[in-house]
Formats: structure tokens, C-alpha cells, sequence
């Protein structure tokens, strides 16, 4: 018997049975461990049925018992529990028997493996633990921290990065760039051979616990196969090579309003790989953010790195259900209740949006309710199976849900805490970001058609208390004197004469506090903040849309050109100077004074793009396409320049990012990968855009001059 | 994302897209108006939202009253002091 103590970094089934664990040990050993793991599903349904289906699984590799198990809304249920002795071979008996017998019940038969055995072990995913082992047969398992900790021991991670030296959907790349510690260099891709011999020989030497790729999913890896099977020359990236890569396909989807396209994925066995350009946040989080989540979900870094927050908070759901013991239905059930007209229209809100009132206000307080609906549904016990009860036990989203926002607020405090030029801040502040995606969808989630453990009267009930939450601020607000300039959702513009500094709104952030009984934290006072007018009527005020400069001269702007992905970095780039030059004004009235060099400034940027002086990459439009090319009646610019790739052999799918640039005739796709003689650019368009996003900083400004200054 | 029920903003739209040939009749001078009574009314959506009215543009009509009863509150007032100032 042997003892080892390390992290948990990979858990997947082993195709000879059981599952692989993967540990990184304490002196830097890189450990393949196995494990015996037998898993059970459920059936329930009629007893006829069930006992047919017991006749049709006898002869198979499966132990069959009774059981009284736990559903979340019917409460105890007579199943039939189906025992496999691996985990691998579960997905084609579901698979065959739910064929068979489709009107049956299912229960946990689709719940990812690493959960099955975080809750069985109670080890976590990148926590420490210590095993006992028998050969590579782990004989006993003990955890030694919590994905709670808010400073867990860091990983002693081997991170190789490889990238090509261009964007192989424009052109051939020549070289990959390798990066493993301080080392950098490139290799040529060609003669594929040698370079085969170099990367798998550096790949064995180097063995990296985690390979950070630009187009690894979409190119390098399908790349590597091909070349392989070209040169004859063996090449498994994975570190278990008894595995193969695994891959998946591109694919659209529908989510929040919009088509979304996600590339095709090259998973990797025994170590990590994450592509930064197909990981959806990987800009807002990175690598810290993925691991945080993983942490917390029991879901493996690279799902993480790759699947939407939802993914993960379903997954802790279903941890949550099995440490209680109740059943993870595999299709969900809970339907709308029957309401009345009436009751429905009381019913269907979402949050409350205060109109705010339109132009530039000086010393304005921005006070947010933190992780609001989190809170509600902690504090108030909502949940699918708990809604419309009143003294009954923690429901299972608020179990979810209590240890996540508790681990946010303490990783926020720390935050507080820490001088920002500290080395940690930027980790943790990624960390807190990657805990407030989880929380954020979690609400969605409550009422999202597919969630397991959904039931849209919950959702309704948190935008409810949240709409009641607020107006309680409000009247607080107004009680002590306070003008309320705007409310959305979440958050309070406050403003009462002869208050500038933050301290001068702690009494009306402790009052609300005692009334609502959420937290509250003032995100700033605002020397100067202008809510914006809709651009078709100047009289209707836009929610939501507006920027100002915070006491110390920090920006805060939402809604605005400069925060929408299909802005040219040209043009965000002077919004962004304009606002800069506006933010050394210290109240409205000074404005004015800084109008002239805002529009110098303009002018001068004018004057560079007529005189070829800006980079084309910085006048590439990005934008979504929202349908398949054909269903385009009149198609817009972005279909146009998809189409001129699809005449060049691209693959176009709805959901994808089409880059282009205005021309004189048109539009010219970016990825062509043919120089654009930069005389064809459409100037005058470009123009346009830029006069368009300096209009939304600008107006607000001149509506306080005077009428001869405005004309400017 | 999910509602059943159309909002309140979906609602005025499509009220004002109804009362088109109404405004198209209006002199120019008038729709101007016509189109401030709306602006009116979009200030309080928040307001009417909550009011729970299955009639809401009843409620939207209030709102334009509110504006208007508004306007005319900071005008007296306005008049009050410009009489102050001539006495």
C-alpha cells in the first residue's frame, strides 16, 4: 500500500472499466489512478411497464433492485435501480432502454461522471486529497479542503501555449509559436515531418499539464491528426494514450434572443486543453476564472472553459440533489401552473426599469443591490419545489446558491482589503467574476424551459420581491430627500443637493439595508453622469444608456457605441479619447469647457482616415449573422461579405462573426485574405459611424450650452 | 426572455402603430404633439408595468395626464415668479 497527496485534476471513464483519476502530487508527479465505480439510474412509471423492463435487462451485465427514492416535487417514488459495474457502458444502456421503453421515468441517468464521483468521494475537482493506493487501484480516497476555501493552495500547473503565426481562416500559417515558461520559439510547420518529430518530442519532454492553443479546436488539432496519418508518424497529444482526441462538432444554437455559433472542440485525457479562441470568456475570466468554476461545479476545466455559466449551475444543481438524496429527473417536468388572465399579467414581469430622467446631472450616487436575485432567492427560500410555501426547509436552488454568493461577497471583501497593485487582486477579481456568471444565470435558469429544476412561477416570485425590493429603496430614498434619477433592475441613481462625497450617502445606504434586508454597495458618486434620449424622439429617456466620470475621474459608461461589439476599434477608440477629455470636467456646467478640444480632437482623427493614416484592421466591422445565408431576403452587410467567402469555400453557419469593411462598391470580407487597396474604403461611411457615436456623447454636453454654442 | 404577456413598451408601440392613420391625418405641427403625448407616456412604463391593468394604455393615458397636469405645475409657477419679479 502506497499514500500519495496531491490535486485532482482529471476524472473521466477508463474504457477498461471504472474511472481514471488523474492526480498531481506534492513533488511533482503526474499520477494515472483507477478507481471501481459502479453507477445506478432509475426507472419509474407504471408497474406493468417497469416489470417488462425488468424482464428486458435481466440477461444484461446489470444488478436490478426495488428502491423508495426521492423526487423533488412527487416527493417518494417506487423506482427500479439499475446498477452498472462501469460507468462507461451506462450511456448506450440508457440509451437502448429509453428506445425501448420511452414512457418510463428516467432519473440519473445523464449526470456527468466527475459529479457522479465528487458526491460519492467527497473529493473536489483541483482540491487536494489524499489517496491510498494498491498498484494504480486507489483503495480509499479523503479530501483535505473544500472548493469553498477562498484561497485554495494554487496548482503547480506545466502551461505549453502554442499558436500559429496567423489566423489559419485567412491564411496558411507558416510557423507555431511555442511558449513553455520564460522559453519562446517557433517551429516550422513545414516538411510536415520533421515538424511532427520536433512537437511530439517537445510534447514528451515538456509533458504539460495544460495546453493553451489559438485555434487548437478548429485547426491545430484536426490539423495534427491529418498530418499524422499523412507522415505515418504516431502522434497522441493526449497524456493517457490509450485515449484518442475527443471531438466534437460545431454547432448553432438559439440562446437569450440570439443565434449563437460555438466551433467544433478537441478535448484532451490526462491533461487540459483550452483553445482562448473558441472559450467563451475567456477575455472576461481566463484561466483562473475556468478553474474557479470547475472548482465550484465538479464540471472539468475544459467543459468549463468552453460551455455558458448555465451549464455549470445546472451541474452544481445536480450535486446538490445527489448529496441529498434526491433523483436528477433526466427530462424535466414541471409545467406552467393554470393562471387567470389577471393572474398572469400580475405574474409576467421582469425587473423593475425606471426611466430615467434624460440629460447630465451632477454628483450623482450609484448604490447596487449585490448579486440581487442570488440574494432573494437565499434569503426568502425560493425554489421550483419551496414556491407559494411558507416554514419549509432550505430548497435545493437556495442550498445550491448559499455557498456560491457566500464565496463571492468573501472574495470581494478580500478584494476590498487588498492594495490593487497586489499581485493576487487580478486573480481573485477573475475568480469573483468567473462566481458571478454562476450566479447570474442561475436565475435564468429557474425559469428556462429545459432547466431540470425549473418551474417559472420561482422565477416570477424573485422578479416580484425584486420590483417590491425597490420600490422599498426608493421610498427610502425619497423619505430622506434624495431624487431617484433612475432605476434599473438592480441599481439606484440617487442625487440630493450639497452631497458629493461617499460618505454623505452611508445613512441612506444603512437605511435601505435595514428595509430590505439585501446588501447594498455604493459603486461610485459620479461628478458628472448623462442619461441619454432615444435617437428617434429626443423627448423619450433610454434605460440602461449612459456614461459618466466618478469622483476620481473613472469612466463608467453602458449602452453606448463604445460597449457594442459591432464598433469599429476606430471608432471606440475616439468615443473612448472623447470621454476621456469630457471626464476632466468636474460638473456639468464645466463641460462646456472641454466641447472644443473633444471636437479638435475629432476632426484630427477625420483628417488621419482621409489621409490613409489608419490601420484597415482598425475599420473592421464585426457582425453576427442571425440566420442561414439563403434566408436572407435583403441581406445585410454581413451576409454580403459572408457570401463572398462562401464563394471562396468557407463554411458558413448562423451564429458566427462575419469581419468585413465598407468599401466604395460595398462590403469587402476581412478573411478573403486579399490586401484591400486602401483607396476603396468607404470613407464617407466611416464618417458617418464616427459622427453617429460622437452625437450620443456630445448631445447631452451641448443641450447645456447656450443656444449659439450648441450650434458648434 | 420567456414572457407570455407583451411589456408595456411592446404594448404603446403597437397602440401607436394602430393610431397611424389618426397621426397621419394630423397636421405636421400636431403630430409633433401627438408624438410628445407618447414620449409622455414612455417615461412612466415602469409605473404603468406595475399598475397591472389588463387595459394599460387606460393607465398610459393617465401617465400623458400626469406629464401634462406636470408641465402646467411648472409653468404657474414659473408665471408666480415672473409677477414677483414685476411687482
Amino acid at each position: 500500500m502506497n499514500e500519495q497527496t496531491g490535486w485532482l485534476v482529471d476524472v473521466y471513464a477508463a474504457s477498461e472499466g471504472g474511472i481514471v483519476l488523474w492526480l498531481l502530487t506534492e513533488d511533482d508527479q503526474r499520477l494515472h489512478l483507477r478507481i471501481k465505480f459502479p453507477v445506478t439510474f432509475y426507472a419509474a412509471g407504471e408497474f406493468a411497464l417497469l416489470r417488462q423492463a425488468w424482464i428486458y435487462l435481466k440477461g444484461k451485465d446489470v444488478k436490478l433492485a426495488r428502491a423508495t427514492r426521492h423526487d423533488l416535487f412527487l416527493g417518494e417514488r417506487e423506482v427500479m435501480a439499475i446498477t452498472l459495474p462501469h460507468p462507461s457502458l451506462l450511456p448506450a444502456l440508457f440509451a437502448d432502454l429509453s428506445r425501448q421503453f420511452p414512457s418510463l421515468d428516467y432519473y440519473d441517468a445523464d449526470i456527468p461522471l466527475s459529479l457522479r464521483f465528487i458526491a460519492q468521494t467527497g473529493a473536489n475537482l483541483l482540491g487536494k486529497c489524499r489517496v491510498l493506493l494498491d498498484g494504480e487501484m486507489v483503495q480509499s480516497i479523503q479530501p483535505l479542503d473544500s472548493p469553498w476555501e477562498v484561497e485554495p493552495a494554487p496548482l503547480p500547473l506545466r502551461i505549453l501555449t502554442l499558436r500559429p503565426d496567423v489566423n489559419p481562416a485567412i491564411r496558411k500559417p507558416k510557423h507555431l509559436h511555442v511558449e513553455y515558461k520564460q522559453k519562446k520559439y517557433s517551429l516550422p510547420l513545414e516538411p510536415t515531418r520533421p515538424f511532427l518529430i520536433s512537437l511530439k518530442s517537445d510534447l514528451g519532454r515538456l509533458d504539460p499539464d495544460l495546453i493553451i492553443t489559438d485555434f487548437g479546436d478548429t485547426w491545430l488539432f484536426p490539423q495534427l491528426e491529418e498530418w499524422s496519418k499523412e507522415c505515418g508518424i504516431e502522434f497522441n497529444p493526449n497524456r493517457d494514450e490509450s485515449k484518442e482526441v475527443l471531438k466534437r462538432r460545431a454547432d448553432s444554437y438559439f440562446a437569450y434572443g440570439q443565434v449563437v455559433y460555438r466551433g467544433a472542440q478537441a478535448h484532451l485525457f490526462g491533461r487540459w486543453h483550452i483553445d482562448r479562441k473558441n472559450a467563451m470568456s475567456w477575455n472576461e475570466y481566463g484561466l483562473e476564472g475556468a478553474m474557479e468554476q470547475a472548482r465550484v461545479t465538479g464540471i472539468g476545466v475544459q467543459e468549463m472553459a468552453r460551455k455558458s455559466p448555465g451549464a455549470g449551475i445546472t451541474a452544481m444543481q445536480m450535486g446538490t440533489a445527489l448529496r441529498n438524496g434526491i433523483m436528477v429527473p433526466v427530462q424535466k417536468q414541471q409545467v406552467e401552473g393554470a393562471k387567470t388572465l389577471i393572474e398572469l399579467i400580475r405574474a409576467d414581469h421582469g425587473g423593475l426599469i425606471y426611466q430615467p430622467l434624460i440629460g447630465v446631472h451632477g454628483h450623482v450616487a450609484q448604490i447596487d443591490f449585490s448579486s440581487m436575485y442570488p440574494a432573494i432567492m437565499v434569503k426568502h427560500n425560493i425554489s421550483p419545489e419551496t414556491v407559494g410555501m411558507i416554514d419549509v426547509p432550505e430548497g435545493l436552488i437556495p442550498k445550491t446558491l448559499r455557498p456560491l454568493v457566500e464565496k463571492r461577497l468573501a472574495l470581494k471583501n478580500l478584494l476590498l482589503e487588498l492594495d490593487p497593485r497586489d499581485c493576487r487582486a487580478e486573480v481573485l477579481r477573475a475568480r469573483a467574476a468567473a462566481l458571478k456568471w454562476l450566479l447570474v444565470v442561475c436565475f435564468g435558469y429557474l425559469g428556462y424551459k429545459n432547466a431540470r429544476f425549473g418551474k417559472i412561477e420561482s422565477h416570477e416570485a424573485v422578479t416580484a420581491m425584486s420590483r417590491e425590493l425597490m420600490l422599498q429603496a426608493k421610498e427610502v430614498a425619497e423619505d430622506l430627500g434624495f431624487t431617484v434619477l433612475h432605476m434599473y433592475v438592480d441599481c439606484l441613481f440617487v442625487q440630493q443637493e450639497g452631497l458629493e462625497c461617499p460618505a454623505d450617502f452611508t445613512p441612506l445606504m444603512e437605511s435601505i439595508v435595514e428595509k430590505t434586508g439585501i446588501p447594498i454597495a455604493l459603486e461610485g458618486v459620479f461628478k458628472w453622469v448623462a442619461f441619454l434620449a432615444s435617437k428617434r424622439d429626443k423627448r423619450v429617456p433610454v434605460p440602461n444608456q449612459y456614461f459618466g466620470a466618478f469622483l476620481d475621474g473613472t469612466l463608467k459608461y453602458r449602452g453606448i457605441e463604445l460597449r457594442r461589439r459591432d464598433t469599429t476599434a476606430w471608432v471606440r477608440k475616439i468615443q473612448l479619447a472623447v470621454l476621456n477629455i469630457l471626464s476632466r470636467a468636474n460638473s456639468p456646467e464645466e463641460l462646456m469647457d472641454y466641447l472644443p478640444p473633444a471636437l479638435a480632437y475629432i476632426e484630427s482623427k477625420k483628417r488621419d482616415l482621409r489621409a490613409d493614416r489608419v490601420p484597415l484592421e482598425e475599420l473592421i466591422v464585426r457582425q453576427k449573422l442571425s440566420r442561414v445565408l439563403d434566408g436572407y431576403k435583403s441581406p445585410s452587410p454581413a451576409a454580403r461579405a459572408a457570401r463572398q467567402l462562401q464563394s471562396i469555400g468557407r463554411e458558413i453557419a448562423p451564429g458566427q462573426s462575419i469581419e468585413f469593411l465598407f468599401t466604395r462598391s460595398g462590403v469587402h470580407a476581412w478573411e478573403l485574405g486579399e490586401t484591400l487597396d486602401v483607396r476603396r474604403v468607404d470613407i464617407q461611411r466611416y464618417c458617418v459611424l464616427l459622427d453617429r457615436a460622437m452625437q450620443t456623447v456630445l448631445d447631452p454636453c451641448k443641450a447645456l450650452c447656450s443656444p449659439v454654442q450648441a450650434l458648434l | 426572455m420567456g414572457r407570455t404577456v407583451i411589456t408595456i413598451t411592446q404594448q404603446l408601440t403597437e397602440t401607436e402603430g394602430m393610431l397611424s392613420p389618426f397621426r397621419r391625418t394630423l397636421r405636421r405641427s400636431d403630430q409633433y404633439i401627438f408624438d410628445g403625448l407618447f414620449a409622455a407616456a414612455r417615461r412612466h412604463i415602469a409605473a404603468i408595468g406595475q399598475a397591472e391593468s389588463l387595459l394599460p394604455f387606460e393607465t398610459a393615458l393617465l401617465a400623458m395626464l400626469l406629464e401634462q397636469a406636470k408641465e402646467i405645475a411648472v409653468l404657474r409657477q414659473e408665471l408666480e415668479q415672473l409677477k414677483i419679479k414685476r411687482e
